[in-house]
């Protein structure tokens, strides 16, 4: 009697913390991420066949009800209905699958995408699934696309890739806050010291600031290791609703929070050079979704395609105030053993931008740490944490909360 | 009869071994568009059709270039630039009634850089600027970097006046001062490269539709923008709804300032940064900087710099705007503002 009550008790309390979260991750997979043999295809198979057999309690491809696939289509391949593509790799023909595509930020978007699938109730498990191939295609093309997702008419009609537009970005920065090399420097020697703990990062090796410094620019203030490298990879994840979670797992990972946003896709029509309100709008509207504070976050996975972007990150998520995010990069706070951890698995900038993969991965990495089984890698007391995805240079962005529950 | 009421010269600000050239991203049309809008200067825009006479050849601008960059109706009329279709015109010139005329002649850029031989707009040119020198009743005429040199020259003309009396003088705007051999030193090769680059060959660049170009050239060309008699928020480019307020019913177009831009930020790309579109320009001139330049306050472009050094422009410099080559797409140039050091640029920046 006693026992059942108990049970009847702790099943309330569980439905109740369930009504808080949006959805659980139940399963995540992840391919090495780099200069892969590895066609698209086949990384979307390896990604999903991980994801699956990454679910404690087991999950069949069946219980799939629907999926998203976030990708570029870098280089053009299957440039359209590449749904149905996943469809065929993951072997779920017949599901409903949507495409997703909004650049860098295309991960992002799809977790967001599932998380409305969810509500709409579709299950029981939906599939996510971020793949970009990029190494295989000439130079000429490679360059072609990678600019492909900023401005045409201003920008990239004026000379400009993304490289470009950081530059512009960072040497406003300087301006107004002053010279942040240092800091920028800080940024990928941080993030390399990361990636060399991480398995499945494209670059596995620690760089100097001193290193950074002295490399070739690219887009000035910005040089080779201030950029992320282009890399093949693909990442997938298994969503379900909160209530099912422990069916499929005794330690799910909870979506608290979903906030995204929108800005000018050329830099020279915002308010502010240095500030992506995309961003800005995003984490506001994920923190009042989860009821969260910015102190209860207890690390951070951010979008560091540049390294001048995680110091506008850390500044526009609201973790610090504008200029300020150089001072506590080059604090050591940001490292692995900080106080707020940013990118323990070396992130966009020594893991690598698999472009359509990067959002996904990103959720990948806090599945892992959330749940202890980050090895080497593992940040201590990680029990809240925060994912920030940006398409392009700040014209898209997607914000997520996740939590043990 | 007609006179003259604006003169307007366009120099390159390029050099080869004392002779003046044209960058590699100038071609006849922008150094005729860039005199033609000296010579416009900031009047308002007549009710009236603009008729253009072009002495030179650049037949695909004609038709639609010159209109988009003037922003009006407007009739282009071409003619080969040699002396007897010279008389001719201005005779029609004469003839004519009713709105502003513009005259315009340019020369193409040429092979050999150190080639003074005369080209039929050289030529062209020149006579324009002889009948100019008699119209101006004396007034010493300074065209010796005009029709010998890669050079553009318009004229303004007023509305007929059957007398001739009581006509002022015409105003002279352009690099009259300029001594030779002062300008940016630019390679003979490189102008052969420029001279070669062929319009019809296949670009991977950027894909940016002919009709959505044509359609925002008034941002593109004249720096359009619109304000909204609402908020009085200004936006730019262009796109018919204003970006503070978002109404779509209270938007009046403004031109911006062309010159005197501040650059607020400013980029050089290194070498294999650039879009492929700009492989063909690296390879022959180098690196390039891109800057974000405000026009007006809280108004703000994208601006590739050119006839500079890379990093010889920096944050808080001004600069001014002019029409240049971007690169080709289906068989066409494709053309946007550039960024040029304004000549006090510098100084105000280190606050001399």
């Amino acid at each position: 009697m006693l026992r059942s009550f108990n049970e009847s008790v702790h099943k309330t309390v569980r439905e109740a913390a369930a009504l808080a979260h949006r959805a659980a991750i139940v399963g995540a997979g992840h391919t090495r991420f780099g200069v892969l043999d590895a066609g698209p295809r086949a990384l979307v198979r390896s990604a999903v066949e991980s994801a699956l057999r990454s679910v404690d309690k087991g999950a069949d491809r069946t219980d799939v009800g629907e999926a998203m696939l976030a990708t570029l289509g870098f280089g053009g391949s299957q440039i359209g209905n590449s749904a149905a593509l996943l469809a065929e790799e993951a072997g779920v023909v017949g599901v409903p699958v949507t495409r997703v595509e909004n650049a860098c930020a295309s991960g992002g978007f799809a977790l967001r995408s599932a998380v409305g699938a969810l509500a709409a109730r579709a299950g029981p498990l939906v599939l996510v699934v971020g793949v970009e191939k990029m190494t295989d295609v000439s130079n000429a093309r490679r360059r072609y696309w990678l600019g492909v997702s900023g401005d045409t008419e201003w920008e990239r009609l004026a000379g400009l890739t993304f490289a470009g537009v950081y530059g512009l970005i960072a040497s406003r920065y300087f301006v107004e806050h002053g010279d942040a090399s240092q800091a920028l420097a800080e940024v990928a020697a941080k993030n390399h010291e990361n990636g060399a703990l991480n398995p499945n990062a494209h670059f596995q090796k620690r760089v100097s600031r001193a290193e950074v410094l002295a490399a070739p620019r690219v887009a000035d203030p910005l040089g080779l290791y201030d950029c992320c490298p282009v890399s093949d990879g693909a990442a997938a994840l298994l969503l379900c609703a909160p209530e099912l979670a422990r069916k499929y797992t005794d330690a799910p990972v909870y979506l608290d929070g979903l906030g995204a946003g929108t800005d000018f896709l050329a830099v020279q029509e915002r308010a502010s050079i240095t500030r992506f309100r995309a961003t800005q709008r995003a984490a506001h509207e994920a923190f009042r979704s989860a009821g969260w504070h910015r102190s209860d976050v207890s690390f951070l996975e951010v979008h560091d395609c540049f390294t001048i972007a995680e110091l506008l990150a850390l500044e526009d998520l609201g973790f610090v105030g504008p200029g300020e995010a150089a001072a506590l990069t080059l604090s050591g706070e940001t490292r692995r053993d900080g106080r707020l951890p940013v990118n323990p698995d070396g992130g966009l900038k020594a893991k690598g931008h698999p472009i359509g993969a990067t959002g996904v991965s990103q959720a990948y990495e806090i599945f892992l740490q959330l749940r202890g089984e980050a090895g080497a890698r593992q940040v201590a007391h990680a029990g809240h944490a925060l994912a920030h995805n940006v398409g392009g240079a700040g014209a898209t962005a997607a914000v997520s909360l996740f939590s043990v529950g | 009869m007609r006179s003259v009421v604006r003169v307007a010269a366009y120099v390159p600000a390029g050099s080869s071994g004392g002779v003046r050239v044209a960058a590699s991203d100038e071609d006849a049309f922008t150094l005729g568009a860039t005199a033609v809008e000296r010579a416009w200067g900031a009047r308002d825009v007549p009710s009236e059709p603009v008729v253009v006479h072009l002495l030179g050849d650049y037949p695909a601008m004609a038709d639609w270039g010159f209109p988009a960059l003037l922003g009006q109706k407007a009739e282009v009329l071409r003619h080969p630039g040699n002396a007897d279709e010279l008389a001719r015109t201005l005779h029609e010139v004469e003839e004519l009634d009713g709105g502003p005329v513009f005259l315009v002649a340019t020369e193409m850029p040429e092979r050999d850089a150190h080639h003074e031989g005369s080209s039929p707009a050289a030529t062209g040119a020149g006579s324009v600027a002889y009948l100019l020198e008699r119209s101006a009743r004396g007034k010493p005429f300074p065209f010796e970097h005009v029709g010998t040199a890669r050079s553009a020259l318009t004229l303004a003309l007023n509305r007929g006046n059957p007398t001739g009396a009581g006509v002022e003088p015409p105003v002279f705007v352009g690099d009259w001062d300029l001594p030779g051999g002062t300008g940016r030193p630019v390679s003979a090769e490189l102008i052969r490269r420029a001279a070669e680059r062929d319009a019809s060959a296949v670009s991977e660049g950027a894909y940016v539709p002919r009709a959505r170009y044509l359609e925002n050239l008034p941002s593109r060309w004249r720096l359009v923008a619109e304000e909204c008699d609402n908020c009085h928020e200004m936006t730019f480019p262009a796109r018919g709804i204003c970006r503070r307020c978002r109404r779509r019913d209270t938007l009046a177009t403004v031109p911006l300032p062309r010159d005197g831009g501040l650059v607020v930020a400013i980029t050089t790309i290194g070498k294999g940064g650039q879009p492929t579109e700009f492989d063909d320009q690296v390879e022959s001139s180098g690196p390039y900087s891109v800057a974000l330049v405000e026009l007006a306050e809280g108004i703000r472009t994208t601006l590739q710099v050119t006839d500079a050094s890379p990093g010889e422009v920096r944050v808080s410099d001004r600069v001014n705007t002019l029409l240049r080559r971007l690169y080709p797409m289906e068989g066409e140039w494709r053309y946007g503002r550039k960024a040029v050091p304004a000549p006090s640029g510098a100084a105000e920046r280190d606050g001399r």
